[in-house]
């Protein structure tokens, strides 16, 4: 007990003289009054607005397009991109697909391996619906977040239905006794991705 | 092997030692060392390989996230912003791309990449406009540099009362 007291005392000491070193100086004090005294508040020109940001914000100036100018622009961005569409001038279409709780860039006659089972035999042909962007060569349409069924039309066909290889999880505490071992084998799948379609109906 | 009674039962250690140990070789035959063919060391060895390798499994899926970020904000800087910015209004337009696949636009698609950069951007500038908002003070608040700044602003009821 008394041990402690001393110990908690020493403390207590020790920490005011590191401050009367510096700041605590009686000289050092008064002088500072003073000063703090003798100061005067600077005169500001009048109509002086400090920089906060409400005076100035902490971004460069945005200026927006006319709105009346950019509807018509838009407009006519809609009607290049229905009639590339429509006249098939786009190159290799890539799409991004949400499949199997995971997004996949695809093309067509891609392979796409997916770490689970899924509710289609082999060769069986399935759509893709959840889509979140389609680009070409010249124009790339995003979804937000998906673009509609009428819109795209992403097919795959099931090639393969396997099971990986195993993967062993171990865990280990050493000095505990503690071990466990498992072997962990996931049915795998692998999908052929056949065809991606743009229909022109961009709106 | 016959167990006559239960502490015979408890100390008999499987069918065949030979079987056992191989079962722990076969996985250390590529190691360094004694390691590969003495079964005292190789059981050590391969008891730390595997729980590295389920540690890692678990680590690479952060690991690659980290990476997929820094390819995302150098590609995000080329286009004037930063990759804060460019995540936060592509979340704010409902764009769900996940990190992986703007990474690999990012690389592979880098039209579509801009288009995407220029969509954060707008947004981004529309953001800073309602923020500013109608250059009134917000309400409840009293302001200088407001008044200051804009003469005709719309003055708050409440600091009118006051």
């Amino acid at each position: 007990m008394t041990a402690s007291v001393v110990r908690g005392c020493g403390q207590l000491l020790r920490c005011p003289s590191v401050f009367c070193k510096g700041y605590l100086r009686p000289g050092f004090l008064n002088y500072a009054a003073l000063c703090h005294q003798s100061s005067q508040p600077s005169k500001l020109p009048v109509g002086y607005v400090p920089e906060t940001s409400l005076s100035k914000p902490p971004w460069p100036e945005v200026k927006l397009p006319d709105p009346e100018e950019e509807k018509k622009q838009n407009i006519d961005v809609v009607h290049k991109v229905n009639d590339l569409i429509a006249t098939g001038q786009y190159g290799r279409l890539f799409a991004v697909v949400h499949f199997a709780s995971r997004q996949w860039k695809v093309t067509n006659e891609d392979l796409i391996l997916i770490e689970n089972h899924i509710d289609a035999e082999c060769g069986e042909r399935i759509c893709l619906e959840k889509v979140l962007l389609v680009g070409s060569e010249n124009f790339s349409l995003i979804g937000r977040p998906l673009l509609g069924k009428d819109l795209v039309r992403v097919e795959a066909t099931v090639i393969e239905k396997t099971e990986c290889s195993p993967k062993v999880h171990m865990v280990f505490w050493k000095r505990h006794r503690f071990q466990k071992k498992k072997f962990i084998v996931q049915p795998q799948t692998v999908l052929r991705i056949n065809s991606i379609e743009v229909l022109p109906n961009l709106s | 092997m016959v167990f006559l009674s239960l502490s015979r039962w408890i100390r008999s250690r499987g069918p065949d030692r030979y079987w056992r140990v191989q079962e722990v070789l076969k996985h250390a035959r590529h190691f360094r060392g004694r390691k590969n063919r003495c079964f005292r060391l190789a059981v050590r060895s391969v008891r730390r390989a595997f729980v590295f390798a389920t540690k890692a499994r678990k680590a690479k899926k952060r690991i690659m996230r980290t990476l997929w970020i820094s390819r995302i904000a150098a590609a995000t800087r080329e286009h004037g912003m930063k990759y804060p910015a460019l995540i936060h209004n592509l979340l704010k337009c409902q764009v769900a791309l996940n990190r992986k696949v703007l990474s690999d636009l990012a690389i592979t698609e880098p039209r579509t990449f801009k288009s995407l950069a220029s969509l954060a951007k707008r947004r981004r500038e529309e953001g800073f406009l309602v923020a500013l908002g109608d250059k009134g003070e917000p309400e409840g608040i009293f302001s200088r540099i407001v008044h200051s700044q804009f003469p005709d602003a719309t003055l708050n009821p409440e600091s009118v009362a006051a």
